[in-house]
């Protein structure tokens, strides 16, 4: 056993995982969202987004126009929601530096009313600089469809942690 | 001499600069045809809007601590054609017609809401001729009134590609319509839901 080479094989190891963190941190600052690449969960967007699609997202945009995709978050809830733009009220200000508030009103093209039942308690609107993760920009179909597959999957979790841990074996030399 | 890892990392970064290119060249493309198609600056005509407004008293329907709401519901006639926003990347074309409008008791407040919208997936159905439609959504305000206020009425689109990302823009046609009451005798029972 060579203590050198497995030393650099653990530093080989730690620079691959804080290369992909620093990545997903740097899009972070430049998107301005805390997740700028999301996976659609759910069907109350077809067919515009299936369950899958993996969405890129910006959030540098002051407010939002009608018709616009955003994806916001509920107090008290795990799950983010991507649904369209269905009112926008929009305080202009010209004094202060900071943009206007801005209250959402938020519906799934694949629903049939409103999003309000699904707002936070008592809640009718969205506020902008506060639930909006991101505003929807571009998309690839199906691709994150792999994600969604192995947190749901038991046995596909198993053979994922099972393929790391035999390419780490076998990678030996 | 090649171990799995690094055969990994080669096959994802040759994964990641094909896609980014792949992914130029989609943008690009799709782009440059809509300008050639010359979508940015597609027709429309909005007219004979014909609002009718209710006080409603739901939570759903705005209402807040019980106090009733002023619901506006209109009927329009519209005109447009949307085929030249199909082209091979186009997976649908939702359109939508909007209005904005002030505030009255804070003048900078500026309004916009959605009184109806359609999606269309296939290219046979580009072409909008609505008579006497009813509007999909009833819209309120955050103040209690809506009426005689002025409404700037546009029709705008979205479109959704197959891969890559969403356009949006406007139709050139524009109306405005002071929100008064156009048939207070003609209640829900002389229902007539022409047009679409």
């Amino acid at each position: 056993m060579n203590l050198r080479f497995e030393l650099t094989r653990f530093l080989n190891l730690c620079f691959a995982l804080s290369s992909a963190f620093t990545f997903w941190k740097g899009l972070s600052i430049v998107t301005g969202s805390h997740s700028p690449i999301v996976v659609v969960l759910s069907g109350s967007m077809e067919p515009a987004f299936q369950r899958g699609d993996i969405l890129f997202l910006w959030n540098r945009n002051e407010h939002n126009r009608v018709g616009d995709v955003v994806v916001y978050e509920v107090d008290g809830k795990q799950v983010p929601i991507v649904h369209r733009v269905l009112r926008t009220h929009t305080e202009i200000q010209g004094k202060t530096s900071s943009p206007g508030r801005q209250l959402l009103l938020t519906k799934g093209d694949n629903n049939a009313g409103n999003d309000i039942p699904l707002y936070a308690k008592k809640r009718t609107y969205l506020q902008k600089d506060r639930d909006i993760v991101g505003t929807v920009l571009g998309y690839v179909p199906r691709l994150g469809y792999v994600t969604i597959w192995i947190s749901e999957n038991r046995y596909a979790k198993a053979a994922l942690m099972g393929a790391i841990a035999l390419s780490a074996l076998l990678s030996n030399e | 001499m090649f171990s799995l890892s690094q055969r990994f990392q080669q096959t994802s970064n040759h994964a990641v600069s094909f896609a980014i290119w792949a992914a130029v060249f989609v943008i690009a493309t799709f782009c440059a045809q809509l300008y050639h198609d010359n979508v940015f600056n597609l027709a429309s005509s909005i007219s004979n809007v014909q609002p009718h407004i209710n006080l409603r008293s739901s939570r759903y329907y705005g209402s807040t601590n019980g106090k009733p709401k002023e619901n506006v519901k209109i009927a329009f006639d519209l005109e447009a054609d949307l085929t030249p926003a199909f082209n091979w990347n186009t997976k649908q074309v939702f359109v939508y017609l909007t209005a904005t409008y002030k505030g009255t008791r804070n003048k900078e407040v500026i309004n916009e809401v959605t009184f109806w919208d359609k999606i269309i997936t296939d290219p046979k159905d580009a072409v909008l001729n609505v008579h006497n439609a009813k509007s999909k959504y009833s819209i309120w305000d955050l103040e209690e009134k809506l009426a005689e206020r002025e409404f700037q009425f546009k029709l705008h689109w979205n479109i959704q590609p197959w891969i890559g990302n969403l356009v949006y823009g406007e139709t050139t046609g524009m109306t405005t319509a002071t929100m008064t009451d156009s048939e207070k005798k003609s209640k829900p029972s002389s229902k007539k839901n022409a047009g679409i």
